[in-house]
């Protein structure tokens, strides 16, 4: 995948990302943090993580070609990746979380890493579907 | 259209000629149908025969430890050649690369299906499965949904 594949699949993972880090910061917030207030930085967050969250893709991009445990190998060592990076990032600004939060963010981050690759094989497996059903003409007209 | 069909003595000296007007999507299939008959190909055995085969029943040419192997329903041969030349030579015959060790026949491939990341499953007719690694689908994708050159 080059170009303008690629930055298609980036694009999707960001918004993706952002998206579900949005309403997972809603939701935990609203549970184990209510009384806490941000200020407007605070939008910039997700799509901060939804851009390093896509750009941490490139882990799982090589010269070779990786076999099916060789690359769920590298993804998941993106999603460790990823839960380093929130955490360490919200250490960074001095927020600490309690274990009950911190777990739940951390199987939140999972989640969503899991729901884009699911997305992202739905997607797939439309544009494979269109090639199959192209695919019988194509050998009935060669 | 009139069809003629002149003996000659040679085997080697067959060839068909199209003479038209106009290069239409008819003249291409009857040129790629053509093209596609009667492609023979000559490779060793598993059991060290030397044996003739048709490029047509041919699923996949794989390369493995500086070999090039082309798989049939039932047979391996190995040929001689560099895979990156059969991709050449056979583009025409619908073959296309799939991976970097990997030519398959678009022809005798049953569908796709997706795996991980951007790649995908080929299911060939003869029920074996290969991968379509992302580097290589959008072209394999381009030559099937159209756009693709299959001519020589």
């Amino acid at each position: 995948m080059k170009g303008k594949g690629l930055l298609i699949q980036f694009m999707l993972v960001f918004f993706i990302v952002t998206a579900c880090i949005t309403m997972l910061s809603g939701f935990l917030g609203m549970i184990f943090l209510p009384e806490m207030r941000f200020g407007y930085e605070a939008f910039l967050s997700p799509p901060l993580f939804g851009f390093l969250s896509a750009l941490s893709g490139l882990i799982t991009k090589s010269k070779k070609e990786l076999s099916i445990k060789q690359m769920l190998f590298r993804e998941l060592l993106q999603l460790m990746l990823i839960e380093i990076m929130v955490f360490g990032a919200n250490h960074m600004f001095g927020t600490s979380f309690g274990w009950q939060l911190s777990v739940t963010l951390a199987i939140g981050i999972a989640v969503i890493f899991v729901l884009v690759y699911v997305v992202l094989w739905l997607n797939d497996r439309n544009s494979a579907k269109a090639f199959n059903a192209k695919l019988a003409e194509f050998q009935k007209r060669c | 259209m009139r069809v003629t069909i002149r003996r000659i003595l040679n085997r080697e000296d067959e060839q068909v000629i199209i003479e038209c007007a106009e290069i239409t999507p008819e003249v291409r299939d009857i040129r790629a149908y053509a093209l596609a008959k009667g492609t023979a190909l000559t490779g060793m055995t598993t059991a060290n025969r030397m044996e003739r085969f048709e490029l047509q029943d041919v699923y996949y040419f794989e390369a493995l430890d500086e070999k090039v192997f082309a798989y049939t329903k039932d047979k391996v041969y190995e040929i001689k050649g560099r895979l990156y030349e059969l991709e050449k030579t056979y583009t025409a015959y619908h073959f296309a690369r799939c991976s970097k060790s990997v030519v398959i026949n678009l022809m005798l491939l049953g569908s796709i299906s997706p795996a991980l990341n951007g790649r995908f499953f080929a299911h060939m007719k003869n029920g074996e499965k290969l991968i379509i690694s992302r580097q290589y689908a959008p072209a394999i994708k381009s030559i099937v949904m159209g756009g693709g050159k299959d001519e020589r």
